[in-house]
């Protein structure tokens, strides 16, 4: 416990010390990229974002990443230009907004994830909003007006708030995923209706019960061009113009983190010609990150939530082209739970992936999972075992005819263990490195 | 022989599914699809009520105090009565976590008025853990006293052909409530690893065809035999006969025995407790990764 106080310490009086104060971004899924594509942002607008690692996003994270920052005296170098830029873990919002008082507080979404650690949504939301009330009254919340649970967070709270969401409802989809915690109305439990849902519960909503309604969004994506597996173009238009975004990165959840890193920019008042600039970001790690390994072409996609899992796969399915992958899941220390993936949609995607090899410590449970979503039935998909992460892409690479790109998703330990196997091969960087 | 038929009775889909619990449904509709048998699935939501004539085989799956509180006087006044009707008259149920907890007398939350039960089972449940409806609790003090961990049950299996077996079944628990049998409540089965129904050896209930447990994971699919317990006894119950052509589960057994091995080792041939998290300041809290 005492280096947990010398920590809150150091944590405060060196963040403080920043001279454009901190943005901090949270919420379930998304957020690092998010991160990434606003630190581009700010880098183009003459701003010298300090940032943390993806995963040092708890109060000790951000204690350590703004030390490597400072002097042996203890402090950060006086630079006027210095902005904080920090993802911080959902469960560790409250501690950390009691060190860390930001200038603009982002949330991206709240799903079903480590619901053995979070306990339940309500509950984390209900967290949430007491540690608002803590916040400066200039504080300015950016939130996803197309998550209820956000766009009616801490209601009641004078702060500032800019709301965002997609307008392109020509991505709507049939109804609310299973993969989403059907949030009741926020306001009165209500049951809510969608006139568009964009994935789970993201969409355009409203409660018949009691008439509350997404708010309408101050940041917009007015259009949203998926272009294949590794890239799209979002336009979006803000109360300032409009701006047209080349993302090399996939998907409608990504179009979401661009448009959440517009409307924290909006917040910030960074010029508007800055923002084309999230087209110079580098696919994350682990985000659907390239890497060739003996002359074949390899992916590596982070999935590790039902909704993110889903998502995943639904991007990279979606031009109907069969697939080869390597699947992945491993449990955490001591908490073996991983039901969760009773609630991806693989039902969706039978049939898509001629081979499949599953690893992970959890491979066996995979497999039955994707037995009861059918892929077994008929010889949809040739699946293999081989819990070993190694040994699992060794095999996936000589399922996977030659041409064909391998797509490994899977959970964070698996492609830790891999990314760090391809690391001592030198066929990736470390990850301090890119 | 003509197609047979089960009607499932799928409670309240959209409120009580937290856990992966649609995977207990996919069980029951793919074991028995690859037998012929047709599935006609009912969802059961607020309001509607239950013909207890209609539905062979009754599901509900877990969620939180929040979501007990939307459904409990819907499940007591409206469905409740229906439910115990078809149980009495030899129909299936699996009740998983909370709504296990609300097919009892009452369950009880850590702050306010008792939840009324279904009174279905002769059990009743305590909620120990801290008020997450508030939110002045940290995660650490939340997680307190809660039973979270692997699960293996000792399941005295008396199917309806009657032939007694034993059968170990496997899952993951999660809960921070206490559930006590009545002088009328059998257990489902012993605890060989975990918590249970309160720490007393007793796990879940059992009353004709009817199962409430705390059993996740979800347990229908790594534990086939119980899955066929129930497509069976809902056949019983529909034609009176109940033949079920076994399936290969080779998969499903691998991954039974992949929870049974991680509860070996520290004591060969005992299965390791698992753990109930202490209160704050003892308890690893995930540290994220």
């Amino acid at each position: 416990m005492a280096a947990l106080a010398i920590d809150a310490h150091l944590l405060s009086g060196l963040a403080s010390e920043i001279r454009r104060g901190a943005v901090i971004v949270t919420g379930t899924n998304g957020k690092g990229t998010t991160c990434r594509m606003l630190a581009r942002v700010m880098r183009a607008s003459g701003l010298r974002p300090i940032t943390n690692q993806e995963g040092a996003n708890q109060p000790r994270g951000l204690a350590t990443t703004l030390l490597a920052h400072a002097s042996p005296a203890g402090h950060l170098p006086a630079d006027d230009r210095a902005v904080g830029l920090f993802e911080v873990d959902e469960g560790s919002l409250p501690e950390v907004l009691s060190q860390v008082s930001p200038t603009t507080l982002v949330f991206t979404n709240v799903f079903r994830d480590q619901m053995d650690r979070y306990l339940d949504l309500d509950y984390l939301t209900r967290r949430w909003e007491r540690c608002l009330w803590s916040l400066p009254a200039d504080t300015t919340l950016v939130l996803n007006a197309d998550d209820p649970r956000l766009a009616y967070l801490a209601a009641d709270l004078p702060n500032p708030r800019i709301f965002y969401g997609l307008d392109d409802t020509g991505h709507h989809r049939s109804g609310v995923d299973h993969t989403s915690d059907f949030p009741r109305c926020p306001r009165c439990t209500g049951e809510l209706g969608y006139t568009c849902v964009f994935y789970a519960q993201l969409g355009h909503w409203s409660c018949a019960h009691c008439g509350l309604t997404r708010p309408a969004p101050q940041v917009r994506a007015a259009k949203v061009d998926l272009i294949g597996p590794a890239a799209s173009r979002v336009q979006i238009a803000t109360p300032a113009g409009e701006a047209v975004l080349e993302i090399p990165l996939p998907g409608l959840y990504n179009a979401y983190n661009a448009v959440a890193a517009v409307a924290a920019a909006t917040a910030g008042q960074l010029p508007g010609g800055a923002l084309p600039a999230v087209t110079e970001m580098a696919p994350g790690f682990l985000r659907m990150e390239p890497v060739t390994i003996g002359g074949r072409e390899v992916h590596l996609a982070l999935a590790k939530n039902p909704n993110g899992y889903t998502e995943v796969l639904r991007t990279l399915l979606r031009d109907g082209r069969p697939k080869h992958m390597l699947l992945a899941l491993n449990d955490r220390d001591e908490e073996p739970d991983v039901s969760w993936i009773w609630d991806v949609d693989f039902e969706s995607l039978c049939g898509l992936v001629p081979s499949a090899v599953l690893s992970g410590n959890r491979a066996c449970d995979l497999a039955v999972r994707l037995k009861y979503a059918g892929w077994t039935d008929g010889a949809a998909a040739e699946i293999t075992v081989e819990p070993d992460p190694v040994g699992g892409l060794r095999l996936a690479l000589a399922h996977a005819p030659e041409g064909q790109p391998l797509w490994v998703v899977g959970t964070y330990q698996v492609l830790w263990q891999l990314r760090d196997w391809l690391r001592r091969q030198g066929l990736v960087n470390a990850l301090w490195e890119s | 022989m003509s197609v047979r038929a089960i009607t499932i009775g799928y409670l309240y889909p959209e409120i009580m599914s937290g856990y992966g619990d649609r995977g207990n449904l996919a069980a029951i509709v793919r074991r028995c699809g690859w037998r012929g048998i047709a599935t006609d699935v009912r969802e059961l939501r607020l309001g509607y009520r239950v013909d207890p004539d209609e539905v062979d085989l009754f599901l509900i799956g877990n969620g939180g105090e929040f979501h007990q509180r939307l459904i409990a006087t819907d499940l007591a006044d409206v469905k409740g009565p229906g439910i115990c009707e078809a149980v009495g008259e030899g129909a299936a149920l699996l009740a998983v976590g909370a709504g296990y907890e609300l097919l009892g007398r009452f369950y009880q939350p850590s702050r306010g008025v008792e939840l009324p039960g279904a009174r279905l089972f002769d059990t009743w449940t305590i909620q120990q853990g801290a008020d997450l409806t508030t939110a002045s609790c940290t995660i650490a003090q939340a997680r307190a006293g809660r039973a979270i961990g692997d699960l293996l049950v000792r399941w005295d299996c008396a199917d309806p052909g009657r032939r007694l077996r034993e059968e170990l079944l496997v899952g993951f628990e999660n809960h921070s409530a206490r559930t006590y049998l009545g002088p009328t409540a059998c257990a489902l089965g012993q605890v060989v690893a975990g918590h249970g129904n309160n720490g007393d050896g007793s796990e879940g209930v059992r009353l004709g065809n009817a199962i409430g447990t705390y059993l996740r994971g979800p347990c229908l699919p790594r534990n086939p035999v119980l899955t066929d317990f129930l497509i069976r006894s809902a056949l019983q119950r529909r034609y009176g006969g109940a033949e079920l052509a076994p399936l290969p589960d080779q998969l499903e057994h691998a991954a039974r025995d992949a929870a049974l091995a991680r509860h070996q080792g520290s004591r060969p041939g005992r299965a390791r407790p698992s753990r109930v998290v202490r209160p704050a300041g003892h308890a690893p809290v995930g540290a994220g990764r």
